[in-house]
């Protein structure tokens, strides 16, 4: 019975590194945290929002969560999905005996890696945003649900422009409330600076009683005042304290508030406006946005109730996709019925404004999507199917040539 | 074996005293007089629109009474001492047409009388009882009066941010809700077809004054509507008029009394869609209400409204001349909807939908796996036997057809709505339950240990009873329009399906391992051991989650394609996602774990009650978290539900516990044993 | 496990397109920053040309018009909410053919209309956000029989002015279930504003039978747009 010791030398680490990698017992705890990581994330959702608790627990290395009080610290999802990813590369790909019995196995696990992949290249490349348009609007601009950016743009006496000078939201939205930041360009002749960036705020006047609680500055009798972060993030209308300074000249203060941006698709937006020099600039916070390359009008939008309730039975639209050096496309995209074009696929996600009855003007919403890995999910079915159903024929054959030779056995 | 007995006995004293006549509730009516069976049936054939779809008038009444009583019979006793089980149809019948003797059938379930003692009104001996209307009716205003307040109360409560505990409505509190509800439904389903009763009003009669009334006995809707002298004018205008005060002017006042009475006719008969309308390419039924108001909006609408209020006037006359009359009447009005919802493709299968509830297939087939359960304890007082053997297959036979009725109803179902067979949660049981019945019989057909047998049985009474206790406790119309979102046969049939059928295959691993811990358990109380049992029990489990997990992790994937597909995201951390992911994660626990030989037999067992756990969760819990798109069935009381049934696997999960410390105990022991011996040897 | 299988699993680590793609995976997780979930990355201030369709804006001159704060219509004959001046009062304007109904511990204002009285229309505030927006509008959408809305489709919600902030506003159609004592009212339509803020959530709740509803709908919003808070004299 002697008892059995590792071999700790320098020498023999990648051997146990190895062993450690590939072992039965690290995706045993892997899978095993991954559910506990799972619950708990499911649960937080309740409390703080499925986007919250999608990035806190799902979209981690690390994450804390209180248990009656007491904080458990865990590794995150991403981890968790790393680890798992390398130990079924190494352990059920490379280790593992290859011999036909496991053929169905290592097929399946292939396509779970597959799967993890294509989730991995999800989350790393993808963008998602949506489009409203409301019957005759064309557009190929696209809205980021929960992210904002800092829009400066010349403006003519009408309000028109052609271009804007961007601040991006990753920048923007890194801004603490109670920190400022000071950003210029050649091509502006005004310094930016922004003094504090709230993620939920609201500008209340200071004549109403809730002001007087309000921190900040009051600018054009109005203060900012701060919120709580929505549990559903695309609610949040985020505002900023900024402050444009010309190199001669006072600075000119404003709060900008997203709010002021749109909340119909059939509203333009209100920038802050004033002037340096002879030119007229506007400053607004706008929903970060890009575009694809083509446009899309909305002909007509369709929407069925079940009769006598307000359960929506179906809502379509008929839409024309325009393309230079392209004949104009006309389709449907519906519920199911997705369209896939230039790597963008543009879902039927909801209609407004809310409250509308069948027969008011209403816009139609579409999710816009691009995806490298799209497809990914049903190939990695495919595959996983196969390789288990190969496995349970395997097993099955066993199973059956065996309980019939048991019989024999115990005669014999 | 002893035990065996004793839970017979209990069984069968427990079939007899449900099975023999409990004492009935009395009702007021001197006596009774049932509906002609001829009458009862056409009025089956009647439709309306309810809940999104054209369906038969029997489906309402069914969930109608069962939302009011808790059942799908009136029962009671008459003054002449007549026992009288009114079926749902002809307990409706009497209410729309035979109001007064409604009033006084016993209706409204209270589960404590303390409810009905708080508003005034004197309760029956026993704490449950079952109440008619004119019992409640001296206790109406306080009803409407405390109902009004514990729905305000309830309001604040689920306003009041994390559900203050202030607010929640006590026991009682919620019971007096929920009578003043069913009170108020009752009245305006009685009041239904008052206009056309030449003025008797039987409810809310204090609302009209005397003139009125009388005025009422005089006239009706409908000759109201032929006589109109206005042009089409507005609802708006039309109110207005009777807002202003009494004209002086007698022309103008009857006038405004006609109006006034036409109104409270058109509040009072709201609810029941009943009549097709005109337009073919509208699909909105309508009520006697609406149209009644569409009969005054506009000219050209008249002479159709006159002549469909018209129809429900000769009804009630037909009733109060004779039988025949009244049958025919009914054959008439439903002759004329089918006329116009058959051409378009409406309650095509109304017929179908009446034999699906007539059938009542799903308690029969309850009925059927309690009966294999008795049939099969029964083959355990002979085991191994030719007489056991014979019993077990006899009881696997039943539960066979249990599962051919179970099936048979899913079926019909899925014919009636034109649908795959699970579209809500309630079609989740019968689906799950039948699955979980198949999988325990192909068990038994491979293995032949009984067990299979056991394990179909089980989650057939089971199963079966839940879903009866889920439609009485839901009390509403189970086959729904779906949201725009579910509207595709394909994803319904593929995804919906095979997660579902996942489902079922974790909860029978949960039950093999029930049976494997509470056979050791008992063994090891006995000190016997039956290693070959756990062994082919083991195997039969690992087998059951493999299962599972393909099941669960082709449909989670699936699942993630649909949402890929229809909403441009694969996945999207949802919580019904979450809980497919999870049941998929913890099969590959116990698969993998095994693999590292950390989860043994004890261990594969216990673990596939965790999974059942997590299975409970994702099926009925996460539905309640309230977040997600996923969340489609909100039912109240189920955490309440889910705690209990989790803390009676716990009791399971505590016996593998004592076991594997049993066994360590008894392992050391023997090693003890074995040095000493050595020991012994080398000295 | 033997010695021997290493080098040859090792080398087969070091080819396999597998284990190639896994290494990249691997390491461009720590080379990107925290990813986000919308939109392509870009450096700071950047030109950009704007799409044609999204080159007009709207020029306003107040702070006030550009956070949505309507300018109320004349006081006209505001009433008092409440007796001792100085404390913050609601003030509204009542519409034609709407008449004061008891005040409650739960409704600081109680409207009702219509020729029984049967429409209502309520202003209710909670301390806190209230349950949060999503949740109220699907209770409100639940006591009408109506399917909850997903939270896209409550982001979608239109805005109306309550208090010179934007709330979302919601029309249902259905079957009203809200009061007990009533029971299910067919036919009924549910209008209601909701604003939820840190400072507290108010609730503006109207419901009745859907012509009468209809008939109602610019009182309504005139009743909407009238709410405020006033801290001066009753009646300034």
């Amino acid at each position: 019975m002697a008892k059995k010791t590792i071999d700790w030398s320098p020498g023999n680490w990648p051997k146990l590194l190895f062993r450690f990698f590939t072992s039965f017992k690290l995706a045993t705890i892997v899978l095993a945290l991954m559910t506990v990581i799972t619950l708990f994330g499911t649960l937080d959702q309740v409390d703080n929002g499925l986007h919250a608790a999608k990035v806190k627990y799902f979209h981690s290395f690390f994450v804390i969560h209180k248990l009656w009080g007491f904080p458990l610290l865990l590794p995150g999802g991403l981890l968790l999905m790393l680890v798992l990813f390398v130990n079924m590369t190494m352990g059920a790909l490379i280790k593992v005996r290859k011999r036909w019995k496991g053929a169905g196995l290592l097929i399946s696990h292939f396509g779970m890696l597959m799967l993890l992949a294509g989730g991995f290249i999800t989350w790393a490349f993808s963008t998602d945003g949506y489009m409203a348009l409301y019957p005759g609007m064309k557009s190929n601009r696209v809205e980021s649900y929960r992210n904002w950016q800092l829009e400066i743009m010349p403006l003519d006496k009408d309000g028109k422009t052609e271009k804007a000078w961007i601040l991006p939201s990753d920048e923007l939205q890194s801004i603490r409330s109670d920190e400022q930041r000071t950003y210029q360009t050649g091509a502006l002749p005004f310094e930016i600076v922004i003094n504090g960036f709230s993620q939920n705020a609201t500008p209340i006047p200071v004549s109403a009683p809730m002001a007087a609680e309000a921190e900040g500055k009051e600018i054009d009798g109005f203060k900012l005042s701060q919120q709580k972060a929505s549990k559903e993030a695309e609610q949040n209308l985020p505002g900023c304290y900024v402050e444009f300074r010309p190199a001669e000249g006072d600075p000119i203060e404003a709060i900008l508030w997203s709010g002021s941006f749109r909340f119909d698709p059939r509203e333009n937006p209100m920038p802050f406006t004033f002037e340096v020099g002879d030119q007229k600039y506007g400053a607004l916070l706008a929903k970060k946005s890009w575009t694809v390359p083509f446009e899309v009008k909305l002909d007509e939008f369709i929407f069925e109730r079940h009769p006598g309730v307000s359960t929506a039975r179906n809502y379509e639209s008929r839409v024309t996709r325009f393309e230079s050096d392209k004949p104009d496309t006309p389709l449907e995209i519906k519920m199911n019925e997705p369209m896939r074009y230039a790597g963008y696929t543009f879902f039927q996600e909801s209609f407004g404004p809310s409250g509308s009855e069948p027969g008011d003007e209403m816009f139609s919403q579409f999710a816009v999507a691009n995806n490298p890995a799209d497809q990914w999910p049903l190939w990695s079915l495919v595959v996983t199917s196969i390789g288990l159903g190969i496995h349970f024929v395997i097993m099955l054959v066993t199973f059956t040539t065996r309980s019939k030779k048991a019989p024999a056995n115990a005669a014999s | 074996m002893k035990f065996l007995y004793t839970l017979l006995i209990a069984t069968a004293l427990f079939a007899t005293e449900s099975l023999s006549a409990r004492e009935l509730p009395k009702s007021d009516l001197d006596s009774y007089e049932p509906w002609d069976e001829e009458v009862a049936h056409t009025f089956e054939s009647l439709l309306l629109q309810d809940g999104g779809r054209v369906k038969p008038i029997y489906t309402y009444a069914r969930f109608t009474l069962m939302q009011f009583s808790g059942k799908t019979q009136a029962k009671f006793q008459s003054k002449d001492g007549v026992d009288h089980k009114l079926h749902y149809a002809e307990w409706l019948l009497d209410v729309l047409f035979r109001g007064e003797v409604a009033k006084d059938i016993p209706t409204f379930v209270v589960d404590d009388s303390a409810a009905v003692v708080q508003i005034g009104v004197s309760p029956n001996e026993k704490k449950r009882s079952v109440y008619s209307y004119n019992d409640l009716v001296s206790g109406r205003a306080r009803l409407a009066e405390l109902a009004g307040e514990y729905a305000e109360k309830q309001r604040k409560y689920e306003q009041s941010e994390r559900r203050d505990k202030q607010y929640e409505l006590g026991r009682v509190e919620g019971m007096i809700l929920t009578l003043g509800q069913n009170v108020s439904s009752f009245e305006y389903l009685i009041g239904q077809f008052g206009f056309a009763r030449d003025g008797q009003i039987l409810v809310n009669e204090n609302i009209l004054p005397p003139a009125l009334i009388e005025l009422a006995a005089k006239t009706s809707p409908a000759e109201m509507l032929r006589e109109m002298p206005m042009p089409e004018m507005s609802i708006d205008q039309l109110v207005g008029i009777i807002q202003q005060p009494a004209s002086q002017n007698e022309e103008e006042r009857t006038l405004q009394d006609v109006f006034r009475l036409y109104f409270f006719f058109a509040n009072t008969s709201r609810g029941i869609n009943l009549f097709p309308p005109q337009e073919s390419d509208n699909e909105v039924w309508l009520s006697a209400s609406d149209v009644m108001l569409k009969g005054l909006e506009s000219k050209d609408a008249r002479p159709w409204a006159a002549e469909q209020l018209q129809s429900i006037e000769t009804l009630v006359d037909a009733r109060n001349e004779s039988p025949a009359a009244f049958s025919a009447a009914l054959t008439t009005f439903a002759k004329n909807q089918h006329s116009i919802s058959d051409p378009r493709g409406e309650g095509l299968y109304s017929e179908l939908e009446v034999k699906l509830y007539r059938g009542k297939y799903f308690i029969y087939s309850l009925y059927c796996f309690v009966f294999a359960f008795i049939v099969m304890a029964f083959s355990w007082l002979t085991p191994g036997s030719k007489i056991g053997k014979g019993l077990l297959l006899a009881a696997g036979g039943i539960a066979l057809f249990g599962l051919g009725l179970d099936a048979y109803g899913i079926t019909l179902r899925s014919i009636i709505r034109q649908r795959p067979p699970i579209t809500n949660l309630y079609d989740t049981v019968l689906f799950i339950t039948g699955t979980a019945v198949l999988l325990g019989l192909l068990i038994e057909l491979f293995t032949r240990k009984g067990i299979g047998t056991l394990v179909a049985i089980v989650s057939g009474v089971f199963g079966m009873f839940l879903s009866i206790k889920y439609e009485a406790k839901e009390a509403t119309d189970t086959i729904t329009q779906l949201v725009a979102v579910l509207d595709t046969n394909f994803w319904l049939a593929t995804h919906v399906t095979i997660i579902n059928i996942g489902y079922a295959a974790a909860l029978v691993a949960a039950i093999i391992g029930i049976v494997y811990l509470v056979a050791r358990f008992v063994m090891m109380m006995l000190g016997r051991e039956s290693k070959d049992l756990y062994r082919s029990l083991t195997r039969m489990n690992y087998g059951v989650i493999c299962f599972c997990l393909f099941f669960s992790l082709v449909g989670t994937v699936l699942g993630g394609i649909w949402a890929n597909y229809s909403w441009g995201r694969f996945w999207g951390w949802d919580p019904k996602e979450n809980g497919a992911l999870m049941i998929c994660l913890w099969s590959l626990v116990i698969l993998h774990g095994r693999m590292a030989g950390w989860i043994r037999d004890l261990g594969v067992h216990m673990n596939s009650i965790i999974l059942a756990i997590i299975t409970t969760f994702s099926w009925w819990g996460v539905n309640n978290l309230g977040v997600g798109l996923h969340s489609y069935g909100f039912t109240e009381g189920v955490w309440g539900a889910l705690y209990t049934s989790w803390m009676i696997l716990g009791i399971f999960m505590a016996m593998g516990v004592i076991i594997w410390f049993s066994e360590r105990s008894q392992r050391a022991l023997k090693k003890q044993e074995k040095n000493a011996n050595a020991k012994a040897a080398t000295a | 496990m033997s010695l021997q299988r290493l080098p040859a699993s090792a080398h087969f680590l070091m080819n396999s397109p597998v284990a190639k793609t896994a290494l990249c995976l691997l390491s461009g997780t720590f080379l990107l920053s925290a990813c986000t979930d919308s939109g392509p990355e870009g450096p700071e201030i950047v030109e950009q040309e704007l799409p044609s369709a999204h080159r007009t804006f709207k020029l306003v001159e107040t702070s006030r018009e550009r956070f949505r704060y309507q300018t109320r219509s004349g006081a006209g004959d505001a009433q008092a909410g409440s007796a001792d001046s100085g404390a913050p009062r609601l003030v509204y304007d009542t519409p034609k053919g709407w008449s004061e109904g008891t005040k409650s511990m739960m409704r600081d204002i109680n409207m009702t209309f219509g020729e029984n009285g049967e429409g209502e229309c309520y202003v209710a505030r909670l301390p806190g956000a209230g349950g949060g927006l999503a949740a109220n509008v699907n209770r409100w959408r639940g006591q009408m029989g109506a399917e909850p809305l997903t939270e896209g489709e409550i982001a979608a919600l239109p805005q109306k002015a309550l208090f010179g902030q934007p709330a979302s506003f919601m029309s249902v159609d259905g079957d009203f279930t809200g009061m007990g004592g009533a029971g299910t009212k067919s036919d009924y339509r549910l209008l209601g504003v909701i604003l939820s803020s840190d400072a507290g959530a108010v609730f503006v709740k109207m419901t009745g039978p859907r012509a009468l509803v209809e008939a109602n709908t610019k009182a309504f919003d005139q009743f909407v747009g009238s709410l405020d808070v006033s801290t001066g004299a009753p009646g300034s």
